[in-house]
């Protein structure tokens, strides 16, 4: 269904089109075996725990999820209207996968889930989000987290 | 999102993005991606399929192992099996029998119907113990009073002091839709994303009222509405089928 063929010419068009970042670096980071990391999940569907602000527009900021947050305390606020919200209505797991990293972990596949998850807003331009990101990074890092899952919409 | 990998990664940490339009993910090329064929919305595939998902996460997080790279693009060779509709599936609503050419009898319609789903989708939220309704800070059936005000041509004050009537507007719409289709989803059959969105955009007075809005609203001298009406009310694809 995401294959472009699939979507109406239009859309197919303006996403094959859309003006993406090119990076001068490449960059690479290897680390230890998946049964010892600590995996967090980075969504960009617009991601916000009940009472915290929804985002607006194309905010660049990110929201904090904590890994004990509950199916029925995270809200979906990405501004697209042009992608489905019903998976993520009838099943959390399909957007963020936190039930899916709890069992990977109870069964040794990863090491352990990270204390906290983010989520930005996948529509705003990406340059803007590049502060927030490395700002993230940090966070990660001081949660001992060695993998991240990055979870679109 | 492949570009949240590639500055995560400057940082020193390891990533591995899904990848739901592979055009953008071979521009921006980040680090490791795994290509999904799904849904706009479902990275990981299929909901209630903890199976499935399982799957699509283990041949990302797999992607971690390899020592060789950047840059790693594979593609995941499953398709969604719930884009095949479930014939079991009943609407919750018959089909309403409105037109879309007076906007105040659709207003009255709307107010009807949702007060109807209101009810339903309490219902709903106790069994299914989730909703995702929330985000204008109005009730459902205070949605549907909201939408319906501007179809009369009123514009209604938003209960936010942080929200423009304009935003809250939007939200109203998405709250709305949202409670319509956890009140559909709230049996034991498990509908295709299309079966929700034809009932929804086709056979109820709320899609239609969206419909209205976004006609009435596209050519408002107030830009802000007009962006709303024209990007944010009615999806792309459905909008294009309208005509």
């Amino acid at each position: 269904m995401a294959r472009l063929t699939d979507l109406p010419p239009a859309q197919a068009k303006r996403y094959a089109e859309l003006e993406c970042p090119s990076f001068a670096t490449t960059p690479w980071v290897n680390g230890p075996p998946l049964a010892e990391r600590r995996v967090a999940i980075v969504s960009s569907a617009g991601l916000v725990v009940r009472g915290e602000k929804p985002f607006r527009g194309r905010d660049a900021d990110y929201r904090v999820i904590p890994s004990e947050t509950r199916p029925d305390q995270l809200m979906f606020s990405h501004i697209s209207i042009n992608l489905d919200r019903s998976g993520f209505q009838e099943d959390w797991n399909v957007v963020f996968p936190l039930d899916r990293l709890r069992e990977l972990a109870a069964e040794g596949v990863i090491g352990s889930v990270a204390a906290t998850h983010y989520s930005f807003m996948g529509a705003t331009d990406p340059v803007q989000m590049e502060g927030y990101a490395r700002d993230v990074a940090s966070r990660l890092k001081g949660d001992g987290v060695d993998a991240v899952l990055l979870s679109p919409v | 999102m492949s570009a949240l990998g590639h500055y995560l990664e400057e940082e020193g940490i390891p990533t591995v993005a899904i990848s739901l339009i592979r055009a953008q993910t071979e521009k921006t090329k980040p680090p490791r991606a795994l290509w999904v064929p799904f849904e706009l919305g479902r990275p990981l595939g299929p909901p209630s399929d903890p199976v499935f998902q399982k799957r699509v996460i283990l041949a990302a997080l797999r992607l971690l192992e390899r020592e060789h790279g950047p840059v790693i693009i594979e593609d995941f060779p499953e398709d969604d099996p719930r884009e095949r509709p479930d014939l079991s599936w009943r609407a919750p609503l018959a089909k309403h029998d409105l037109d879309d050419g007076s906007a105040t009898r659709l207003a009255a319609a709307l107010e009807d119907e949702s007060a109807w789903i209101e009810a339903a989708y309490r219902r709903a939220a106790v069994d299914r113990g989730r909703t995702i309704v929330g985000l204008s800070g109005l009730s459902v059936g205070e949605a549907g009073r909201y939408m319906a005000a501007w179809l009369r041509g009123q514009t209604p004050e938003s209960p936010s002091a942080e929200m423009s009537a304009v935003l809250t507007l939007r939200f109203a719409v998405d709250d709305l839709k949202a409670a319509y289709i956890e009140v559909a989803l709230s049996g034991s059959a498990r509908p295709s994303s299309k079966q929700l969105g034809d009932w929804f955009w086709n056979d109820t007075a709320a899609g239609t009222a969206t419909f209205a809005l976004r006609s009435m609203y596209l050519t408002s001298e107030d830009e802000r509405l007009k962006a709303i009406a024209g990007l944010f009310l009615v999806p792309g694809v459905r909008a294009t089928q309208r005509g």
